[in-house]
């Protein structure tokens, strides 16, 4: 076999996605760049806790790679591309065998197998796990590797990196990027043979979310600046249990729920009038009970939260209750995240309910890819959180940790295949380079001279606030048509930043400065294709107001009458009500809808513009999403 | 209205690498549940000392908040610890935060902590895998073993256990107490254990293993109370056997 | 590759613990019996002249001076490295770590001292018998001296004691924390029956 030329490509972010593309390229025997904000040890994948989903079958339930697949399209509420997500569930087995040769310290049944636990949204226990920190063991067995590949002399780090934008040659092929070393501020243009952002969701646009620091969706902005178009957007999913804090929202494993764990709240009994204790999911949805999926779980904390006013202790809390389950038990299956609890709130969660209340958590959406983990802009992939692909919208517990591996092993092979085929075009040239770095530089220097009276930290929890109320759980359309005015305005605030560090070594100020002001803008395409997509689906609910009513589609109108019988609108809030006084949302509506949105940035305007575009599923025919009742194939 | 309550830092600055080292104080609102990385994002927010003077916001690293990725370790009151978890309310007052100079420092709270991640090169912090396609089924594992595994899987190289060991320092060769377990983490992997002798002849080189001088800071103040103490025992028992076949094997 | 650091440390172990655990020993158990008052100290001192002296001079070089200056020059070394910081981390070990090397710096003054003075000064170069007289008159003569010297065998014990402890963990015979503690008491209660007996003896000269 004839050598293949060794080619370099670019890997932007080191969390599992990222490192596993990496992995790929490296094996293939070409070398990889590889940036990231932090050592990647540190990337956010360490987060994820309860597990990763994968077909094992180990617990005589007869679960197929079907089952996955059906969960996973219905979870997502019929809006994920069929294709690609066959794909993923498919490999998922093979994947766990990977980790497992890796080291990744699974915990395991008395016999020495992988044990699986029960998540959201499926009926079959297919979650594998370490423990409550699955996400930090599987992070670390693959940066184990890359480090392996270091060492080798396949992967160069450039850890402390911040990625500002792409460089496209004259064809306009991605052909590498220019990026700022985070403590000495210089900025550098990196040439490649293709690029692959691995960058990570955008929480940090809510500003307390269950995200890192560093998952502020700023490179994902950049790159949509320059022409590459996002996907989907508007789909954020809300985590149901998370501890609120001021700094973060900190995540509760959905792991709890599956070891058992019961959500309630104190209530007053409607027959006896005693005080009692409500566990509403399992009141609401008998089947799936605590295990609905999590936009299911997130509404309905909310209605009884803000709506019913059953929050109790703090206003905005319910109780997620672990007590009943013997302490060992709870030990070995959650032992870390229940630490953590005590570390933050100081008390022990083995004793007490815990209390929780939805976050923002994860971005179904992102830049838009096809199924190879193209991005519209030849030569630039993006892969892992930062993509639109794979769960629709909504997503299921413990696939994120699936698609995020799964879409390295994707992107890291077609961006070889791509930068040794003909469409990688020309070599970036020297002027090329410069001037990108050039703009940069300039960019950079005009935001540390800023010297208005607004504070971006400031700024950035307005932004957050901003983003809370109008496009969370629920979402309508006056509303969002209030946010873009209010991101506009802060938009323009931003101008009026005035940052004290004006120097040039580890300047953090600076740099957020720019990350803020993407942001903002991705903010604005969220909002937007919020705002044009006018139904319910998965995370993304909409609440009926009565200057949405009449021009809806009859069939739509006649399917909201039969679920929630009479209703009114709020002459306050134009909202429609039932009778129980419960919020009416939009049906799901597929003739219209089952299209991914479609957002690309108009450079003269700087505001998003918004189309839709067809996607494969002809695989599992579309059906109406139901967790009180058992899933029908 | 009553005065709003309000705790004090005293934090250790410093401009550079090489620039002299100062103090500033800050007064941050109280709340409670307050943690010292959300005091620092209120200084961040107005970055104005107690003399009222305004000065760049304080230059530090956080990423998870959650315990998890290590990035925030600093010296709080005296310790080494992370900042996230580290709650204002059982903390004395005023607050005193310093870098970890057991590392290079960047900038203010800011340290370099590139030398752990060397080390884990050192020893040879991986399973040696054929490659990331399929192979075969992974072999089967004890379970206790593998709970180990999970205990000492938990580093998250934050580098609380360098910062207390008084071994560990730019007076010294020592790699610490983090990366050394990790060899052990690896010897207990089924696969792992192939490569084992490397490792352990890794760790008998200058600056392993033999630099430890049973201080046992290192189990004091990890924060993830991973037992190092009892896997350095345990790999010293390892060393000292490989000692004997490396002098009688050959 | 010859892993140099790695024996040389086992070694310093293994010396500081048998050999000069040994020469300690042998001092309390020798000057213990001053409590028995000048002949019996004297009768002791007289069975070790019993060895020939070719041989007895051997067994200084071999058993005391050579292990002696090894762990002393290269216990220094160590002693370099590390940044004490108990004030900053109170824990018990970390304190017994940091005496560690404060006795250590200690006993390589006295050492010098005790060495230079009785060993080889006044019983190498001028001759004189070592005997219950001799060390007699050097205590009750100058209260300075007898405060050195119990300092001096309390700075030895201790650093003998704690090398126990230290030992086991060295050689990886005491894995547990359980077993640790058990160990470090053990060697606790051992050190301060050696200081014990030290305080007896030293205060013997002084009754009688």
């Amino acid at each position: 076999m004839a050598k293949k030329p060794e080619k370099k490509i670019i890997v932007v972010g080191g969390g599992l996605s990222g490192l596993m593309a990496t992995l790929k390229i490296c094996e293939a025997g070409s070398k990889v760049d590889l940036f990231s904000y932090c050592p990647v040890k540190r990337s956010h994948s360490l987060c994820a806790q309860g597990g990763i989903n994968a077909c094992m079958d180990t617990k005589g339930e007869h679960d197929s790679i079907y089952e996955h697949f059906d969960d996973t399209v219905y979870g997502g509420d019929f809006l994920a591309d069929q294709l690609a997500v066959k794909g993923m569930v498919e490999a998922a087995p093979k994947l766990i065998k990977m980790f497992d040769r890796m080291g990744v310290p699974f915990t395991r049944t008395a016999e020495g197998v992988l044990d699986l636990r029960n998540f959201g949204g499926q009926k079959n226990k297919r979650t594998v796990f370490a423990g409550s920190t699955t996400g930090q063991q599987l992070l670390y067995a693959l940066d184990e590797q890359v480090r392996r590949w270091e060492v080798k002399g396949g992967v160069k780090k450039y850890e402390f990196w911040e990625f500002i934008k792409i460089i496209r040659n004259k064809q306009g092929v991605c052909r590498g990027i220019v990026a700022q070393n985070m403590n000495s501020n210089e900025i550098v243009s990196f040439p490649a043979d293709a690029v692959i952002l691995a960058t990570g969701g955008p929480g940090q646009v809510y500003g307390r979310c269950t995200a890192s620091t560093i998952c502020n969706g700023s490179a994902v902005s950049a790159v949509y600046q320059q022409g590459a178009e996002l996907g989907n957007p508007e789909f954020l999913q809300i985590h149901p249990t998370a501890i609120p804090g001021t700094d973060k929202n900190r995540l509760m494993s959905e792991a709890c729920r599956g070891e058992g764990g019961r959500i309630w709240v104190w209530r007053k009994n409607p027959e006896t009038g005693e005080k009692e204790r409500w566990y509403f999911l399992e009141d609401m949805y008998p089947a799936y009970g605590n295990l609905v999926p999590r936009d299911v779980a997130s509404r309905a904390i909310y209605k009884v939260v803000v709506h019913m006013g059953l929050g109790m202790h703090n206003p905005n809390r319910v109780y997620l209750d672990l007590s009943h389950i013997p302490a060992d038990y709870l030990e070995r299956k959650l032992g870390g995240i229940l630490e953590m609890y005590g570390d933050f709130m100081g008390e022990d969660p083995r004793k007490v309910p815990m209390e929780i209340f939805p976050s923002i958590h994860y971005s179904m959406g992102g830049i838009w890819v096809d199924r190879m983990h193209h991005t519209n802009i030849p030569g630039l992939l993006a892969s892992g959180e930062c993509d639109y692909q794979y769960h629709g919208a909504n997503r299921l517990g413990a696939n994120s940790l699936l698609s995020a591996t799964y879409s390295g092993t994707v992107s890291g092979p077609e961006a070889l295949r791509v930068a040794c085929s003909s469409e990688a075009g020309d070599a970036l040239t020297q002027e090329e380079m410069e001037k990108a770095r050039k703009e940069c530089v300039d960019e950079f220097d005009k935001i540390r001279n800023m010297n208005g009276s607004v504070n971006a930290h400031q700024l950035h929890h307005k932004l957050g606030d901003v983003m809370y109320k109008y496009v969370s759980v629920e979402r309508d359309n006056n509303g969002l048509k209030q946010c873009m005015v209010e991101l506009n305005e802060i938009l323009k605030e931003w101008n009026d930043i005035g940052v004290t560090d004006h120097g040039t070594w580890a300047n953090q100020e600076a740099m957020f400065v720019r990350q803020l002001r993407n942001m903002i803008i991705y903010a604005m395409a969220i909002t937007k294709s919020a705002l044009l997509r006018d139904e319910s689906r998965g995370a993304h609910a909409k609440i009926v107001l009565d200057t949405d009513y009449p021009d809806m589609d009859p069939e739509l109108k006649e399917r909201i009458e039969k679920k929630v019988g009479k209703f009114h609108f709020d002459p306050e809030t134009h909202r429609a009500m039932d009778e129980k006084g419960d919020l009416v949302f939009m049906e799901r509506d597929d003739k219209k809808f089952m299209r991914t949105t479609i957002v690309s940035f108009n450079q003269e305007t700087e505001q998003p513009e918004v189309s839709y575009r067809e996607f494969e599923h002809s695989l599992i025919k579309p059906r109406l999403r139901n967790y009180a009742v058992a899933k029908k194939e | 209205m009553a005065e709003q309550k309000t705790v004090r830092f005293i934090i250790e600055r410093q401009d550079g690498p090489d620039a002299k080292p100062y103090t500033q104080e800050f007064d941050v609102p109280y709340r409670p549940g307050l943690n010292v990385v959300a005091a620092l994002m209120e200084i961040q927010k107005n970055p104005v000392t107690v003399d009222g003077k305004k000065v760049a916001p304080v230059v530090w690293e956080c990423n998870c908040l959650e315990k998890v990725c290590g990035a925030c370790m600093m010296v709080i009151n005296g310790k080494a610890r992370q900042a996230c978890c580290s709650l204002v309310d059982k903390l004395d007052q005023p607050i005193h935060l310093a870098p970890a100079r057991t590392f290079p420092v960047i900038r203010d709270l800011l340290i370099d902590r590139s030398v752990m991640f060397e080390s884990l090169k050192r020893i040879q912090g991986w399973v040696e895998v054929d490659g990331t396609w399929e192979v075969k089924d992974a072999p089967i594992q004890n379970p206790y073993t593998a709970q180990t595994a999970y205990e000492i899987s938990h580093c998250m190289t934050c580098g609380c256990c360098l910062e207390a060991c008084p071994n560990v320092g730019p007076q010294s060769d020592f790699i610490g107490p983090a990366p050394t377990v990790q060899a052990y983490l690896f010897n207990l992997h089924p696969l792992g254990k192939f490569d084992a002798p490397k490792r352990l002849n890794a760790l008998m080189e200058k600056g392993g293993i033999t630099s430890c001088g049973n201080s046992q800071n290192c189990v004091e103040v990890c924060p993830k109370k991973i037992k190092l103490t009892t896997y350095l025992a345990q790999l010293n028992r390892d060393v000292n056997k490989q000692a004997l076949k490396n002098i009688f094997n050959h | 590759m010859f892993h140099t650091t790695f024996y040389l440390r086992r070694l310093h172990s293994l010396v500081g613990l048998l050999i000069l655990g040994g020469v300690i020993f042998e001092h309390i158990f020798t000057n213990s019996m001053a409590i028995g008052g000048a002949a019996a100290l004297n009768g002791a001192l007289a069975m070790m002249e019993l060895i020939p002296h070719p041989i007895f001079l051997a067994i200084e070089v071999c058993a005391i001076a050579v292990p002696l200056l090894f762990h002393g020059i290269y216990g220094v070394y160590i002693a370099l490295q590390a940044k004490n910081n108990p004030r900053q981390y109170g824990f018990c070990r970390n304190w017994q770590f940091a005496l560690q090397r404060w006795t250590a710096w200690y006993l390589v003054v006295f050492l010098i001292w005790h060495i230079g003075y009785l060993r080889i000064f006044t019983k190498g170069i001028t001759g004189t018998p070592i005997s219950y007289e001799l060390l007699h008159n050097l205590f009750t003569s100058s209260p300075i001296t007898t405060v050195l010297y119990i300092l001096g065998m309390f700075a030895a014990i201790f650093h003998f004691c704690n090398g126990i402890t230290t030992f086991c963990m060295t050689w990886g015979i005491a894995k547990g924390p359980r077993v640790q503690k058990v160990i470090a008491c053990l060697s606790t209660l051992l050190c301060i029956v050696m200081c014990l007996i030290t305080l007896v003896f030293m205060g013997s000269y002084f009754v009688m």
